[in-house]
């Protein structure tokens, strides 16, 4: 049951990691209106060098929820991994698992 | 219990052999273990690189006008576009980082030995590929660096005699760098360079899996039993960890240091001051700056190039002449590989500086 309850919590991890990705792609592709775009050609005819950065206070800021999101997910994946190399390694231990060629 | 999609599968595909012979395999488990965790880590970065890269090539236009302009529409128009061209790009660097950790720590542990020379002459060949990759990438984003450094990169054959001028103008698609270049290594970096390292990584991993993995020249010799682990669960759990902070680590400099782009490069415009190639190839350019003019008969260039080549060459063939590792000509040639590392990140430096 706790094993069940444990390969939950990390496909739900997983599965939020991914849709959050995506959602932040589609407010990405949102806010990229007509104005802006004319804004970043001016822009980008002013300058040489392009380097790229976020365009707006938005785009910044879900930038760094993303990112800080990012980060816990993998601790949290990490932890729960880490039970699992434990489990399975008693498991072998035990000799539930076996390394003998057959 | 099987489903009836996996019936149906594996009645037409036979993927139960598979999933037997991953159950079965088994992973050494020792104080030099963390080696094994690198080739899995070039797969993962090679995996990105050509999603990333089906991505990118939806936009990109490989012509000498459009070239510059469609990456700067990446960067600045497509959503996320600045993101996936970093990405590609970094996770390029960390590829090409981990092929050289992963051939270093198997020439250091000496895992070539018999009956694994294919495994690393097929390996030698997948970094010369992954190092093709990354010069044909550098210039496509066609600015006025990656056009300099393509200029001075595919000079360097003509210094070869006899083939050295055939070859450049092979690179070039003509006698100098000009749109036509820049077509041609478009051509090699997203057809002909994928081909070759698909089947090389497939001849390359049956190997591995043929032979199974190495255990380090050191502990073999001591002869007592090495634990071993299953490959699956318990390899694949701790492979999980280091992917999971690798695409951390890639994400997060992808995002806070992406590469820039400078303007449209000029075909009859000086060349910049400080060309530099990427990191990688920064110590074969160091090496090349310091030759003298004229070494005997030869100009400076020409040997400097024909002695890359020989090294090239006996690194290619380091298992037939490493053929006894455990006796003194072995641990000579770990010497000189403790050197060359050395020598390498020391011209990296020198050339930065």
């Amino acid at each position: 049951m706790k094993l069940r309850k444990k390969k939950f919590l990390g496909m739900f991890l997983l599965v939020i990691f991914f849709v959050s990705f995506l959602i932040l792609q589609l407010n990405f592709a949102q806010q990229v209106t007509q104005e802006e775009q004319e804004e970043k050609v001016q822009v980008k005819a002013d300058q040489d060098k392009i380097i790229p950065s976020p365009q707006n206070i938005k785009e910044s800021t879900g930038i760094y929820v993303f990112v800080a999101w990012m980060w816990i997910a993998i601790l949290v994946l990490i932890y729960i991994l880490s039970l699992k190399i434990r489990e399975v390694d008693r498991l072998l231990k035990l000799r539930f698992l076996s390394t003998e060629k057959k | 219990m099987k489903t009836g999609i996996q019936s149906w599968l594996d009645e037409r595909f036979g993927l139960s052999n598979i999933t037997k012979f991953l159950k079965e395999k088994t992973v050494p488990q020792h104080k030099h273990s963390i080696w094994y965790y690198t080739g899995s880590a070039i797969l993962l970065f090679f995996t990105i690189q050509v999603i990333t890269g089906f991505m990118l090539v939806f936009y990109y236009k490989p012509t000498l006008e459009g070239a510059n302009e469609s990456v700067a529409r990446i960067m600045t128009e497509i959503p996320l576009g600045w993101i996936i061209r970093s990405v590609h790009s970094w996770s390029a660097s960390f590829m090409i980082a981990f092929v050289f950790i992963h051939l270093l720590s198997t020439w250091l542990t000496k895992s070539y030995r018999n009956p694994r020379e294919l495994t690393w002459m097929s390996g030698v060949f997948l970094l010369a590929v992954s190092l093709a990759f990354g010069f044909t990438g550098y210039l496509l984003p066609w600015d006025d660096l990656s056009l300099s450094a393509t200029k001075v990169g595919t000079d360097i054959p003509r210094s070869i005699p006899l083939v050295g001028a055939w070859v450049t103008k092979l690179l070039r698609g003509g006698e100098d760098v000009t749109g036509d270049t820049l077509t041609r290594f478009f051509g090699f970096h997203v057809s002909i360079l994928p081909v070759f390292i698909f089947i090389l990584l497939a001849v390359h991993i049956y190997l591995i899996q043929k032979q199974g993995m190495s255990l380090p020249l050191a502990l073999e010799s001591k002869k007592e039993e090495v634990k071993e682990i299953p490959f699956w669960p318990n390899f694949v759990y701790r492979e999980t960890i280091v992917w999971l902070l690798l695409l951390g680590a890639l994400f997060s400099l992808a995002i806070f240091f992406p590469p820039s782009l400078d303007k449209a490069a000029e075909l009859m415009a000086p060349a910049p001051e400080g060309i530099k190639p990427e990191w990688y190839f920064l110590f074969l350019f160091q090496t090349l700056k310091i030759f003298p003019a004229k070494i005997f008969f030869l100009t400076g260039d020409t040997f400097a190039v024909l002695l890359m080549l020989l090294v090239g060459i006996l690194f290619f063939f380091l298992p037939l002449i490493d053929n006894k590792p455990a006796e003194r000509k072995g641990r000579i040639i770990t010497i000189i590989a403790l050197v060359l590392i050395v020598y390498a990140v020391v011209m990296t430096i020198w050339s930065l500086l």
